[in-house]
Order: structure tokens, then sequence, then C-alpha cells
């Protein structure tokens, strides 16, 4: 990688867009703004505010790498996208630079959900994604927050506190919402209910991870990485030790980085 | 969903002979109705965080536009889903039946069919012109959510609530998405955006797909005239319109007067009155 070059990553997902912006292996700034219905916008914005973040302007950006669901959309003439990474690539590079010793990456995302294996130069081993009916986990959990009157880390930190094991749906998210509601007008305790949804998420991501094997040492990334309730039930449902990558929801835009001509 | 409280000035409580209330715990918005004799008087909705809590905030926002307390009260009912967590109501009945009762209230003794179109679920309702419910059909639980996920929908693309409906009886030419399952509908709804489908062809997209899903359900149980619709998502033109179309049957136009959202609340209420009265 050129040591002197600032570069843009830039992970255009489904719910956010985030933004990174780094010089050879450091890392200068970084900003999330949600995708909404436009796309190019939403990166324009990430990548000005990282850019502020960072104390440069655009002008001193020697590239910029889209990875992401919508990362082919990047590619119009105001953002100067120079190459995009599948995401699978950029999960890998990127967890990769976060923790020399992983070889697995778990990322929950707002949409979707992928497990990714790699050897020790970020090759891809392995992925799976999540089936259809485990889609849309993340935006899930915000919806629960919300229809609890709850931020995200309040619903984590009283989830945390849960002393009864309570159970919603095993499939989909409707049903989990449903039945979460129902608990709810049981009367259940508001902490046990916040335990259900996280344990219902994590075991959907469990089951994503059965058909494959996951080497040592398992990281876990994407937004739902930063809620510790998630993380929580985690290992014992893998049954391997996991552990959360600082900025976890930045992976893949730090991987579009590392990715950039190549990895030189 | 707003929160609002209001009453009706022109009524005066200390003159009341029966001072009935309703409260309607429901999965998205708590609601309360306050009726004098009968007549309607104060009315309020609320977000639902807890049951119990916001049944407290339903009826304490009504209350605070009067000047009377719980205590004033001589019969208080509660309905909706979270019925149960209402610990000043002095009974329980199901939304079904106060929902065929406040239609028929709200819409005359006309009405045999009404569909109730909540956050968490939606109901097809039979009933009597006395507002009786003779039958009803509940959604499965693929058809879970729908009026929850209207809001989750406006904001990952950006938009009020309020105002997608409208932006949803725009196009005639949009993509079909799944009309099986929301969580299906809403994840290819983004995957369109890829596809570089207009904003408001996906948002038509997403409203047919939700009123098709609803109308399985209402020609499953059968439309018997007349037809009404209640509940948060009578509001919403997008899923209203296209019902009708989908279904062919006109429903009874919105009354002005009449939150649609109310009409459990109103029921439950108007159980209230009566079961005081006979008391």
């Amino acid at each position: 990688m050129n040591k002197e070059k600032i570069l843009a990553g830039l992970d255009a997902g489904h719910v956010n867009t985030k933004a990174i912006i780094m010089r050879g292996q450091e890392i200068l700034g970084y900003c999330t703004v949600p995708t909404g219905f436009d796309v190019v916008a939403a990166a324009q914005t990430a990548l000005n505010d990282a850019s502020d973040n960072a104390g440069i302007s655009r002008g001193e950006l020697g590239g910029i790498v889209a990875t992401g669901i919508f990362k082919d959309m990047t590619k119009v003439p105001p953002l100067n996208v120079t190459q995009t990474v599948p995401e699978y690539a950029a999960d890998a590079k990127g967890a990769l630079f976060l923790n020399k010793n992983s070889r697995t990456v778990i990322d929950v995302g707002g949409n979707i959900q992928k497990a990714i294996r790699y050897d020790q130069n970020g090759n891809l081993l392995d992925v799976n994604q999540n089936d259809k009916c485990a889609d849309g986990l993340g935006i899930f959990y915000t919806t629960m927050a919300k229809a609890m009157g709850l931020s995200e880390q309040e619903l984590s930190e009283l989830a945390l506190k849960s002393t009864t094991n309570l159970s919603i749906a095993i499939q989909c998210a409707l049903s989990a919402e449903s039945d979460a509601i129902d608990l709810m007008c049981q009367g259940r305790d508001i902490a046990d209910v916040a335990d259900a949804i996280s344990r219902f998420i994590v075991e959907r991501v469990a089951d994503m991870c059965t058909p494959m094997s996951l080497t040592k040492e398992i990281v876990v990334a994407g937004g739902l990485a930063k809620s510790q309730a998630l993380i929580k039930h985690l290992p014992s449902l893998i049954k391997q030790d996991v552990s959360v990558l600082n900025l976890p929801e930045y992976v893949g835009a730090i991987g579009a980085v590392i990715s950039y001509e190549g990895g030189k | 969903m707003s929160e609002y409280a209001s009453i009706n000035e022109q009524l005066d409580w200390t003159r009341a002979k029966v001072i009935a209330a309703g409260v309607d715990s429901g999965a998205v918005s708590s609601k309360a109705v306050i009726l004098l004799d009968g007549q309607p008087y104060a009315f309020s909705q609320v977000r639902t965080r807890t049951p119990k809590e916001s049944a407290f905030s339903a009826i304490n926002a009504a209350l605070a536009k009067t000047h009377l307390k719980l205590e004033n009260i001589h019969y208080l009912v509660a309905t909706g889903r979270g019925r149960t967590q209402v610990p000043f109501a002095r009974k329980t009945i199901s939304e079904i039946a106060c929902g065929a009762a406040g239609a028929v209230h709200i819409w005359g003794p006309s009405v045999r069919t009404v569909l109730d179109a909540g956050g968490e679920s939606c109901k097809v309702i039979h009933c009597t012109e006395k507002g009786r419910a003779t039958a009803f059909l509940w959604n499965d639980k693929c058809a879970a959510g729908i009026g929850r996920y209207m809001e989750t929908f406006a904001d990952l693309v950006k938009k009020e609530v309020t105002e997608i409906g409208n932006i949803a009886l725009q196009s005639d030419q949009f993509p079909k998405l799944s009309d099986f399952c929301a969580v299906y509908a809403q994840s290819e709804a983004l995957d369109l955006i890829r596809s570089k489908v207009p904003l408001e062809q996906v948002i038509v997209a997403y409203h047919y797909a939700m009123a098709k899903r609803i109308s399985t359900l209402v020609a499953r149980s059968g439309v018997k005239k007349d037809f009404v619709i209640i509940g948060g998502l009578a509001k919403n033109p997008g899923i209203t319109d296209w019902l009708e179309s989908i279904l062919k049957v006109s429903r009874l136009a919105p009354k002005p007067e009449w939150d649609p959202t109310l009409t459990a609340a109103l029921g439950a209420a108007l159980f209230a009155d009566a079961s005081y009265r006979r008391q």
C-alpha cells in the first residue's frame, strides 16, 4: 500500500453508508450516514463528513475504494470512485487489518449478515450469508428499540439485566416482533423481553454459521456488534470464543482501502 | 403515528350523569376515549412503550384536557392487545367486540364488515346492525406487523409515514414485490434501489404488496356490505385505495369527525357506558 497517499473507503450498505479516511495503516477519520434512497448523496455526505473528521479536504484524497451492496451505484462522476471491491473480500481484509490473528469474521449488518473465513493474507476461504427469512435483523433491532421507547444502547443495557429466559419466534423478524409485543402485553419484565429480542437475533446469526467451520480467532463486525447483549449470547451458541473488532461497522470500508490497487 | 389529545368544548362534564371511558392498549399506540352521557368528549392517542405505562399516559392525556380526574370516571373498559395490563379498568373486552361496536356507532347500522388494520395485526370482523361481532378472522403470523413496518419503511426511504400513503397513489407503473411477507417485501424494496427504480415506484410497490397481503385476509372471510376500515392503516390512502381496487369493493368514506384509529377505544367506552347503566 502507498504509505503517503490518503485514501477513502466507502461502504454503501442497505441501511447505512460508512466512510473511512486512512493514510497507510493509520485511520484519520470516519463517518456513518443513513443510506436513505439516494445512494450517491449519502456517499457524498459520508465522504465529506469523514474528511472533515480527518481534518483534510476532499481534494487531498488520493483515491476512493467502494464496497457494500450499492457499490456499483457509487461509480458516478461526482464521486470519483477509483475501484470497487466485493463485500466479502473487503470484510476479510478489514477484519484482518483490525485483528491480525483473526481468521473468521461474522458481520451482522442492517439487512444481511455473513460469515467469512480467510487465510493469513486475507484471501477468502469460505463465505456464508443468511437466508431470506433472516433478512432485516439490524432493522428489526432498531424497530424494537423504538417500539420499547429505548435507544439501541439502552436496549442492550437492559437486556444484560435480564433474569428470566423468555423466547420469541424461531424464524422471522415479523413473528419475533409479534411475539415480543405479546410478552409486553402479558406484563413481562421489559429487561427479559429485551434479552429475548437480542437472543433471537443471535440465534439467527448462529444458524447461519452452522454449515461452515469457523476458524479461530473469530471476530464480530457490523453495526449490531456494538450491542453487548447480542455478543453475550454468541459464544455459547457457536461454541467458540469471539471478540468484537474496534470500529465494527467500518470493517468493510477499511477493507476497501486495504484492497486499493490489489493491496499493494 | 402522531400523539395528540383533544376535547369537545361544547360539553360540560359537571352536568353529565354517566362518564364512561375506553382505553385501547395497542401494539403501536394506546388510545383513550371519554364519553359524557354517550356523547364523545375527550380523545387521545400516545405511542405505546410498555402497555401499562402507556395506558396511564393515554387516559392522562385525555383527562389533562378536561378538569376531570380518573376517579370521576364512572366506568372504564380496556381493550386491545395489552388490555390485561390496564390496572384502572373495571372490565376488559376484546378488540373484536369493541371494533365492531365502535364502527357501527360511527358509520351506522348498515355496517356488516369491519377491517381493523392496526400496527401489529389485521382482523376482519362481521357484525350485526347493533354492532355485535358475529365472526372474525385474524391475520396469520406471516402478515403481522404491517402497520409498524410502514413506519420502518418510511424511515428507510427518509419520508414521513403520513406522506408515503399519498405518494403510493401517484403511479400505475411499478415492479411487483413479494406480497407474502413484510420482511421479504422490505428487503426487496431496498434492493430496487440498486436497479435504479424511481423512489415513487418503490413506495407504490411496497403499498401494493401490503394491500395485496391484507386483501387475502379480507377475501378469505368474505365481504358483506357495508364495508368499513378502522385502525391506523385506515388513514393511509396507499393501503385503502389499493385494497379497494384489489378487492373491487368500496368502503364507506371515513367520517371527518372521527379518527379511525380511535374506533376500538370508542367501542370500549360504549361498553363502559352500557355496563354502568346496567349496574
